[in-house]
């Protein structure tokens, strides 16, 4: 009886008073949080550190809106049904295969790829920043495109001191009303459908009124004048 | 009360404001759109008055910091009209430009006035759409002015926020400055200029007074309102000097015509950009 008693204090103890000491003494409970490194609390107060842990040095970081649509990722990604192209982003060399490659100019199939404002207001060409031959995929682990040093090795050449955050701007976006934006950029999407009705709705309002203000006044002033 | 009678509808500050706005509102939509269409043929040979495409950005970034500093003095006005004796009437009051429940009912009236299904709101000082255009340049200006500076310094706003931040805000920017040229050029300037009971031009904004019949014809309330507090002498002012007519006219319809040349522009060579 006496145990019982003493393993139910226990137990209460346990129940009550842990979480009242977590709440009494937060600062010190947080501080016991378990972390990788010690360069972990910086990333509070930037959103891009510049440092990679290790465990975060790997493709596909920072990309998280950048794909291709109807792509499909998990159990069978490479499907060659499932995409219009292959996947290239992965390879050492992302034009592998493709005949008469070296007759082609680049817009003859990344044609939307060349009307970015980089591309149309800054004239940069795209060897500018994919480099020469043979072009690795962006994905890549050694690509200069990769997000982990995209940064440092593309934008950095005229972005002074450009950070990853930076670097995740995203050059060539999908066309901001479109299907491809809504599965690869949602915010862009929404965004732009958001002005479209707002600008639509604010038009479609304020013209037919003014429209009719100015049709009765017109009247009015008629109506006015022969009444004089 | 004369019928010739002038009563003062907005004070030398209100003016001050909106001509400030106004000349720095026609810079940033001239180099603005200048700038956007920059790859049209037309683009090219417009933004050339401002000196190229580098110099109009330049001019469009200063401006931008006029605007911000205008606005944020016109915070601090705010703050000012704001009575402590009576603040919920400063605030909401029938000389305050804040909505409320009337200017939904003067809207369905005005509606029914439209159709001739009813007599015309007995408006007050402000009517709504006066509002809504107050309003609109109101949530518009911090809209442009954030996204502004994030545009002009991308590696301070990347820090703040994910660089992909930045394709929104060049979208926004695009987005609020075509519907506040398309919202001025085509309704303000329609209300301003056009419309019968205002054309050739509605001078209350830069005469800062309006004719005692006008306002009874349009305003009703407004003028009972003052003459109930008896406060219509003390509203009277004086009739703008006649080369101050002049300059203003000539100012309006410059206005008017750069409004309308860009917009026509605009939209003749809008398949040329995107809003992104």
């Amino acid at each position: 009886m006496r145990r019982t008693n003493q393993t139910a204090r226990l137990l209460r103890w346990l129940v009550e008073g842990l979480p009242a000491g977590m709440l009494l003494f937060a600062g010190t409970v947080l501080a016991q949080e378990e972390v990788a490194s010690s360069i972990r609390r910086y990333k509070q107060y930037e959103a891009s550190t510049g440092y990679y842990e290790e465990y975060e040095v790997r493709p596909l970081r920072l990309r998280p809106l950048v794909g291709i649509p109807g792509v499909r990722e998990g159990l069978f990604p490479y499907s060659p049904t499932g995409a219009p192209v292959r996947i290239r982003t992965r390879l050492s060399d992302s034009h592998l295969g493709i005949k008469f490659y070296e007759n082609l100019r680049c817009e003859k199939c990344h044609l939307d790829q060349a009307k970015d404002l980089h591309t149309v207001r800054a004239n940069l060409t795209c060897r500018q920043c994919h480099g020469g031959e043979p072009i690795a995929g962006i994905d890549h682990y050694y690509s200069p495109m990769n997000p982990i040093r995209k940064h440092a090795y593309i934008c950095s050449k005229c972005h002074e001191g450009s950070t990853a955050s930076f670097a995740s701007y995203i050059v060539h976006e999908p066309p901001a009303g479109s299907a491809t934006a809504k599965s690869t950029f949602p915010l862009l999407y929404y965004t732009y459908w958001f002005m479209i009705v707002l600008l639509a709705g604010t038009l479609a309002f304020f013209i037919p009124h003014s429209v009719m203000v100015g049709v009765r006044e017109l009247f009015r002033k008629r109506g006015k004048a022969e009444r004089k | 009360m004369t019928p010739t009678m002038r009563i003062r509808r907005f004070s030398k500050l209100d003016r001050l404001f909106h001509l400030v706005l106004m000349i720095t509102f026609l810079i940033q939509a001239g180099t603005g759109f200048g700038r956007m269409y920059t790859t049209s043929s037309w683009g090219t040979r417009f933004i050339s008055i401002f000196g190229g495409y580098e110099n109009a950005a330049l001019i469009h970034h200063w401006v931008g910091g006029l605007m911000i500093a205008g606005f944020t003095i016109h915070l601090i006005y705010l703050i000012t009209r704001v009575s402590l004796k009576n603040p919920w009437k400063s605030i909401f009051g029938p000389d305050s430009l804040v909505p409320n429940l009337n200017d939904a009912r003067h809207l369905w009236q005005r509606f029914r006035w439209f159709f001739r299904l009813g007599p015309h709101p007995r408006l007050d000082r402000w009517a709504y759409w006066e509002k809504f255009d107050y309003w609109a340049v109101f949530w518009g200006l911090p809209l442009l002015a954030v996204t502004g500076i994030m545009l002009i310094y991308p590696q301070t706003a990347s820090k703040v926020f994910p660089g992909w931040a930045l394709n929104i805000a060049a979208l926004l920017h695009r987005a609020e400055a075509v519907l506040a040229v398309s919202y001025i050029f085509i309704v303000h300037f329609f209300v301003g200029h056009l419309r019968p009971s205002s054309f050739p031009m509605n001078e209350a904004m830069f005469a800062g007074s309006v004719n005692v019949e006008e306002a009874m014809e349009e305003k009703p309330a407004w003028v009972e309102r003052l003459r109930k507090e008896g406060k219509l002498e003390y509203a009277a002012a004086k009739s703008p000097a006649l080369w101050y007519r002049i300059v203003y006219f000539v100012f309006g319809y410059s206005a008017l015509l750069f409004g309308v040349y860009l917009l026509v522009n605009g939209i003749v060579y809008s398949r040329y950009i995107r809003l992104h």
